[in-house]
């Protein structure tokens, strides 16, 4: 049989296959009904025949190529991506990552790195007058105290607004310390005691001015949330960045994908406590409440944090 | 020197299986003593069906355009969004609440855009699907919703400094599939996929190059290799001029003009499209056998496996 019959012969399988995926590929309306689904699979399964075959075939090297991006289209149509499967995702949410964050000693580490950094900026305010000057900037603690200056009252409809500031704002900070991390862990490193330094040095100011109660009073309620997030993010990204360094046995790039896999939910959640952080402190942190409504706020998810991470994150058998 | 380079570059193979810390040096041997020779952007893979087929690895020439869609694709659909958002409620006597969606909106945009279209449309992101490249596994799969989102929060690490993704840059150049540091922990890479021109045989109709096929022995076969050397000559002669065709021809027509015993004034380049016309059109006796017993070849009609189960 010549070469030439023989392409003859396939071609018109080959094209229609290639109108069928093209038909895939529109956008909308991409679904096959039954028939044109099983012609589909035989028609690839042909070609995949055919392409097996070219070799010995003798087909000429541009129909090679051609039988390859045919195949690898089809290839790409027969096989979708798994949307998010919800069930996974909770599972992911409420079990696997309590559990493996319990035991995790980059959460413990990234800890540290920030409540050290935090008590020692605060302490450090109090003995070394000028310490918060020059960590913070002396325009940026003028304005602090002109904000707080007067106790929490009516903003005038603010509160959304703010709200999703702080949503776009603190989440989006909390996911770049994350992917920071993969600079070998120094990313997130830097960023935690960097953002600890400032926070400890404006929290040790603010506690040394007339304006403190409504300073705390603004602070209370959504700290839990929003200081465990990122203190999550800092970790995850640690991690991240560090299994390249220690592999457990795996190559480089199979312990970083590894860690990736792990590590992507810990994200996940951390976004998750921003948003919940952002609420609060959009709409019950400005509102003129007694401050015991906002410490039982702030108790309250607290409480929820630890049950979390004890409770949930408990080792259990297997 | 060659033994001394060969020796280290066995050493650090043993040393770590890493593709992203071994010196760039040590990679692009690598590279050049791959099987495949590949110095090009394609990439093997073989399915689980065991199907292998090649794939045009996506470079940076055309993922930069693809982004750049997506950027303005993203900040048209933002702004629309907050027009509607903000008039919306404004209608609805709280302006305030359409301001803060609209920040949330531009979070989520901002970071999940390329996370959720790559989910739902298989790999792809409007300004994938103009550019023709999509997202896969390494191994060839469609990707999970996981590494779709993962990919796309690790692209502000890939982005700096700032937005100039240098980082990206430098660690895509570092490896075979241009893998961005996203890519590398996702396990993923950008593949072409465009609809390839068929090209089949070439019909010769020189008479010259006919009468020259008809020469050549009846016993002589074109090995593969030399199969594949005429497939291209001839699909590319077309561009050339004729003293550069002599010139290209000569090397391996000019041996088998002696072994035919040809008259030496024999057309060089009419020789090779004569050899080409005897391999790929006209008739092979050799080759009958098996060609065209494709196992399925019968693409005619589905298996009738419903019928089968009633006539049962």
């Amino acid at each position: 049989m010549k070469v030439s019959d023989l392409l003859e012969s396939r071609r018109a399988s080959w094209r229609e296959l290639e109108e069928l995926c093209a038909r895939m590929e529109r956008w909308w309306r991409r679904r096959l009904d039954a028939a044109a689904a099983l012609r589909f699979a035989a028609l690839y399964r042909a070609v995949c025949a055919d392409l097996a075959l070219a070799d010995a075939y003798q087909l000429p090297p541009g129909t090679i190529q051609y039988l390859h991006r045919l195949v690898g289209r089809a290839h790409n149509q027969l096989y979708r991506s798994r949307p998010f499967q919800r069930a996974a995702w909770a599972r992911q949410l409420f079990v696997d990552v309590p559990q493996r964050l319990f035991s995790d000693n980059f959460l413990r580490l990234a800890f540290v790195l920030f409540w050290g950094p935090f008590l020692l900026s605060m302490w450090l305010v109090h003995v070394n007058p000028g310490y918060a000057e020059s960590v913070v900037g002396e325009g940026m603690l003028n304005k602090l105290a002109d904000d707080f200056a007067h106790p929490p009252g009516d903003r005038g409809g603010m509160d959304a607004i703010m709200a999703g500031f702080y949503v776009s704002n603190n989440a989006g900070i909390g996911l770049r310390c994350f992917a920071f991390g993969l600079f070998l862990g120094v990313g997130g490193i830097f960023m935690t005691i960097y953002n600890a330094g400032v926070l400890g040095a404006v929290f040790g100011h603010m506690s040394t001015l007339p304006q403190q109660d409504n300073f705390y009073s603004f602070v209370t309620a959504h700290g839990p949330f929003e200081l465990t997030a990122i203190v999550l993010c800092a970790a995850a990204g640690m991690r991240l960045g560090f299994s390249m360094i220690d592999t457990r046995g795996w190559t480089r790039l199979a312990s970083l994908r590894k860690a990736g896999e792990e590590t992507m939910p810990v994200a996940a959640a951390a976004v998750i406590l921003f948003v919940l952080a952002a609420m609060i402190e959009g709409f019950i942190s400005p509102a003129p409440l007694p401050y015991e409504v906002k410490a039982l706020t702030a108790g309250l998810s607290a409480a929820m944090l630890l049950f979390y991470f004890f409770v949930l994150g408990y080792p259990r058998g297997a | 020197m060659k033994d001394r380079l060969g020796r280290v570059k066995s050493k650090a193979k043993e040393q770590s299986g890493s593709n992203l810390l071994r010196p760039v040096r040590r990679q692009i041997m690598d590279l050049m003593s791959h099987p495949n020779g590949q110095l090009d952007s394609r990439i093997e893979i073989v399915t689980p069906e065991n199907i292998a087929l090649e794939y045009r690895v996506a470079g940076p020439f055309r993922r930069l355009p693809a982004y750049l869609i997506d950027l303005v694709i993203c900040g048209l659909a933002g702004t629309v969004a907050l027009a509607a958002l903000t008039l919306l409620f404004t209608l609805l006597g709280l302006p305030e609440v359409g301001w803060g969606l609209s920040l949330v909106l531009w979070f989520v945009l901002n970071w999940f855009y390329g996370g959720v279209f790559e989910t739902f449309w298989n790999g792809q992101t409007p300004g994938k699907r103009i550019m023709a490249i999509r997202v896969l596994s390494i191994d060839g799969r469609p990707i999970n919703g996981l590494q779709a989102v993962l990919r796309n929060v690790l692209r502000a690490a890939d982005a700096q400094p700032i937005a100039f993704y240098v980082v990206g840059l430098v660690a895509a150049a570092a490896n075979r599939r241009f893998q961005r540091l996203g890519d590398l922990v996702c396990g993923t890479m950008v593949v072409v996929e465009e609809p390839g021109l068929f090209r089949g045989v070439v019909r010769i109709s020189e008479p010259a190059a006919l009468a020259l096929a008809a020469q050549i022995p009846a016993g002589f076969q074109a090995s593969r290799s030399l199969a594949r050397a005429l497939a291209t000559y001839v699909q590319r002669r077309g561009q050339l001029l004729l003293a550069r065709r002599i010139e290209i021809a000569r090397h391996v027509a000019g041996p088998l003009r002696d072994r035919f015993q040809l008259a030496p004034n024999t057309d060089l380049d009419q020789l090779l499209c004569g050899l080409y016309h005897r391999t790929f059109i006209a008739e092979r006796p050799d080759a009958a056998a098996g060609m065209g017993a494709s196992p399925f070849a019968d693409y005619g009609h589905p298996p009738p496996r419903n019928r089968e189960a009633v006539d049962r």
